[in-house]
């Protein structure tokens, strides 16, 4: 289905039925819908079958290596604070290959939505397990079936104390869609974990699997409470989905740049002040 | 959308900046003393060292200080050189005129340094069996102030009382270096050393050469780390995100301290992975960031090298060498980078590499390093080592408003694509929110338009834009200085500058001449001419295979000679002078 901000003359290399369809078009209509100029707004993305999404949309990108669209983003943003700055990517980008930037991101919270595809399953390299992948889940290389503890990563963000954190279905749509828009709503690190299915690779982790073993947060769960988030991101059967938990703090541009909001193209040192400094030194 | 002014806004088509001119002073012969201090960490040399390269500058010398220190915070044996003289001599030496032991290990860890008529001064519980020491009564005088600290001060006013200077200089300096708190405790005892200094008459003295207030007067002292910082700066320099590994640290901690003043972001990343990833991320978004490190932090950035290349995406990386493998000698120097720097990431792509010789290059370099990398939209590695960013001398007042400023940034219309061909490979950069255009940045291989592709007929086109771009530094690369002429050619590159200069000059041999590369990749052919008409080429590097002198050779040079150091000091000049004298007197 056509979407005015789909980019011009591309198509997706995504198999039939993939789950990553869904994701870009509640991206495209979050977008639009929230009014955000496509013209002011930039998605960083890794490698993966997830990070291909910004060549899908017609928003500025940058396509960068497996693992870092965080630390890309969180320097863009802070350049140029007026920008809308999207990292994307999957469970492996994000939470394997980028673990360390995943945890420190957070600790810095930039004004940024982070949107994770979780699908459970490494897709581009053809089905081998992912952090978030159930243990026993069979592959051509955990052989045996996972052993691993799965990655949580929204009790991980929890203890890091990130400002939004939260974790939907894609294929309940519209309660992925209200999740999406509060994400981009909220001013500072903002976590969408996105639960959808790989059609090849997972023949366990599917729609239904996905439908049958996740519910929606109650509405008298309190998000602000820290304690309450941690105990609902805990559960697993079934897993909550919703927002589990949101704060605001003081954002890492805000921090670097405090008043000053203009991009840093715009702006030039003051010579003069470099030859007092220089003289004084 | 509004449309935002781009301050200095310029292209491709404008020919290269020119570096500006800077002021030079004649000199006469220099004349000079070596004064080695040495004391374990934690006991405050690196103060000693800054108020007494202070103190003889304030007198009209040249001062020239360097150090070689151990990797730790408290403890062992650590040295600072500093070499006093009436004309510029930016280089260490090894035997030394003067040496202030302030702890008995000190002298074994030297042992090898002292000559004959070397002086030695020490507290009075230093001994030695072989060595003749000058006993003072260094920790004795000082505790009875009130602190053993207050040792050093103590020390320079012994200096100062026996080449008769004027005390009242040393006494602003050591004011400059020492809080409220202290800094009377500190100009007592450096007061009682001076008496004791004054009546030191049974030693020879080193005599001090003709002071030079007229040329030093109007000078500046400053460490490698900080002009090759204010450089950056000049070079528009706003963003810095790096993971601390010395020797590099000086810089980020110089960008931090800036950071008070000028719009400049300065973040400590989590990795070195993370330091240049933000750096491609600003330059993105139209900032002019850089990334400081050292060879192992540089060894996990590779990946963001390529994609540095293949984006092309600006970036500045400030590499300061260290030895390795692996962890090496943290805190000692080499020049055993370069193939690192030249050869790191995976696939074909430009980049640049400078390697600033001494402090006025530094400066220049660090300008020049944002220029180019904005220029080429490549990544430029600006390689120092522990030696020159840690080496303090003097230069002449430079004006910063010679720096010629340019931003490469190009406001976009409706149908721009991020990597348009044209004639030249470079297509102007785009940034989100600056006109019209999207901008699409990436990591495949794309077409024009950024998309990812896998058509071979673009693979072919993109392959040949980026090597346009190689073709193009070639072309518009910045000559090595050629000091001199004659049959016997020294070569050298980065911080071997100064040593292999003074070296010349000592010599006084009218066969010699130095050629200095402080733009070492890549090389323009054209520039190598000189080296082909010589009788001897000789290259002096301090690593172990001699990296750049296989590079000249793989450009159809003959090198004839190398003298190489891997030891993790850098060249001192009486010991390069000896090799050379062995090497030249067998020549035509």
């Amino acid at each position: 289905m056509k979407h005015p901000l789909d980019r011009p003359d591309t198509k997706p290399a995504w198999c039939p039925g993939c789950g990553n369809f869904g994701i870009l078009k509640l991206l495209e209509e979050v977008l639009t819908e929230l009014d955000l100029n496509p013209k002011n707004t930039v998605i960083v993305s890794g490698i993966g079958q997830a990070s291909k999404t910004p060549y899908y949309i017609d928003t500025h990108m940058f396509g960068g290596l497996h693992g870092r669209a965080l630390p890309v983003a969180t320097a863009l943003k802070a350049s140029n604070p007026s920008l809308n700055v999207i990292a994307e990517g999957g469970d492996g980008d994000m939470y394997g290959e980028g673990g360390n930037h995943f945890i420190h991101t957070i600790r810095r919270n930039p004004d940024i939505v982070h949107i994770v595809h979780n699908n459970m399953v490494y897709g581009l390299t053809k089905g081998q397990a992912s952090p978030t992948s159930q243990k026993g889940f069979n592959t051509p290389v955990q052989v045996k079936g996972v052993s691993n503890e799965p990655f949580n990563p929204i009790s991980v963000a929890l203890a890091l104390r990130a400002g939004f954190v939260s974790r939907v279905n894609i294929g309940n749509y519209a309660h992925a869609k209200m999740v999406l828009k509060e994400a981009f709503l909220h001013k500072g690190y903002a976590l969408i974990d996105i639960f959808q299915p790989c059609v090849v690779f997972n023949k366990t982790n599917t729609y239904k699997w996905f439908k049958d073993n996740t519910y929606e947060l109650e509405s008298s769960h309190d998000s602000s409470n820290l304690t309450s988030a941690m105990i609902k991101a805990l559960e697993y059967d079934p897993i909550p989905i919703g927002i589990f938990y949101q704060t605001e703090s003081i954002t890492f541009e805000e921090y670097l740049r405090e008043d000053e909001k203009k991009a840093l193209f715009s702006l030039t040192h003051d010579m003069q002040k470099i030859q007092e400094m220089f003289e004084e030194y | 959308m509004k449309e935002l002014k781009i301050p200095f806004q310029s292209t491709i088509a404008n020919p290269p900046v020119s570096l500006p001119t800077h002021k030079k002073q004649e000199h006469s012969n220099a004349h000079s003393i070596s004064i080695l201090i040495g004391g374990a960490a934690g006991t405050g040399i690196m103060t000693l060292e800054n108020i007494l390269s202070d103190a003889f500058k304030q007198s009209g010398y040249f001062v020239f200080s360097t150090k070689e220190y151990m990797s730790r915070v408290r403890g062992g044996s650590n040295t600072t050189l500093l070499r006093i003289s009436n004309a510029p001599i930016n280089a260490p030496c090894w035997n030394v005129d003067l040496f202030i032991a302030l702890d008995t290990d000190a002298l074994s860890h030297v042992e090898e340094r002292l000559t004959d008529d070397t002086i030695v001064l020490a507290d009075e519980k230093v001994t030695h069996e072989q060595i003749h020491i000058t006993n003072i009564p260094m920790l004795k005088t000082a505790k009875e102030l009130g602190s053993a600290n207050y040792a050093n001060s103590y020390a320079s006013g012994v200096l100062f009382g026996m080449f008769g200077l004027d005390r009242l200089i040393l006494s602003q300096s050591i004011a400059k270096f020492f809080n409220e708190e202290i800094k009377q405790e500190n100009k007592g005892a450096m007061l009682e050393g001076f008496t004791y200094g004054e009546s030191l008459e049974m030693i020879h003295i080193p005599k001090l050469p003709e002071p030079q207030e007229s040329l030093t007067e109007s000078m500046h002292l400053i460490n490698g780390s900080a002009a090759a910082g204010f450089g950056f700066l000049a070079g528009g320099c706003n963003m810095i995100t790096s993971y601390p590994m010395s020797p590099s640290t000086g810089v980020l901690n110089f960008m931090a301290s800036m950071s008070k003043e000028l719009t400049l972001l300065v973040e400590q990343s989590e990795d070195e992975i993370a330091s240049l990833n933000m750096v491609l991320g600003g330059w993105y978004g139209g900032a002019r960031a850089m990334t400081s490190t050292s060879g192992g932090g540089f060894a996990l950035m590779s990946e963001a090298m390529s994609l540095s290349g293949v984006s092309e995406t600006p970036a500045v990386v400030y590499l300061a060498q260290r030895p390795g493998p692996a962890t090496g000698l943290p805190t000692r120097t080499e020049q055993g980078d370069l193939n690192l720097a030249i050869h790191s990431g995976h696939g074909h792509f430009g980049r640049i590499i400078l390697a600033p010789g001494d402090i006025q290059e530094c400066i220049d370099y660090g300008y020049l390093a944002f220029e180019l990398a904005d220029r080429y939209q490549m990544p430029v590695i600006y390689l120092s080592d522990q030696y020159l960013a840690d080496s303090i001398s003097m230069m002449e007042k430079i004006d910063f408003s010679a720096y010629e400023q340019r931003r490469y940034i190009h406001t976009t219309d409706s149908s721009y694509d991020r990597y348009k061909l044209n004639e030249t490979g470079i297509t102007p950069r785009g940034i989100p929110g600056l006109g019209d255009g999207i901008v699409v940045s990436s990591s495949h291989e794309h077409d024009e338009r950024g998309q990812s592709t896998e058509s071979y007929h673009v693979r072919e086109n993109m392959v040949n834009k980026r090597k346009q771009k190689i073709d193009l530094t070639i072309s518009e690369a910045y000559e090595p200085s050629v000091m001199g002429q004659g049959s016997i050619a020294l070569i050298g590159w980065g911080s071997t500058k100064c040593a292999i200069t003074q070296v010349i000059k000592e010599l006084d041999d009218s066969r010699l001449f130095h050629v200095h590369f402080a733009w070492v990749h890549p090389l323009n052919p054209e520039h190598l001419e000189i080296l082909k008409n010589t009788e001897t080429n000789i290259i002096i590097e301090n690593n172990v295979t001699g990296q750049f002198a296989d590079i000249l050779k793989s450009h159809d040079l003959k090198i004839d000679h190398r003298i190489l150091e891997s030891n993790g000091f850098s060249f001192f000049t009486d010991l390069l002078k000896e090799k050379l004298s062995n090497i030249i007197k067998d020549l035509r």
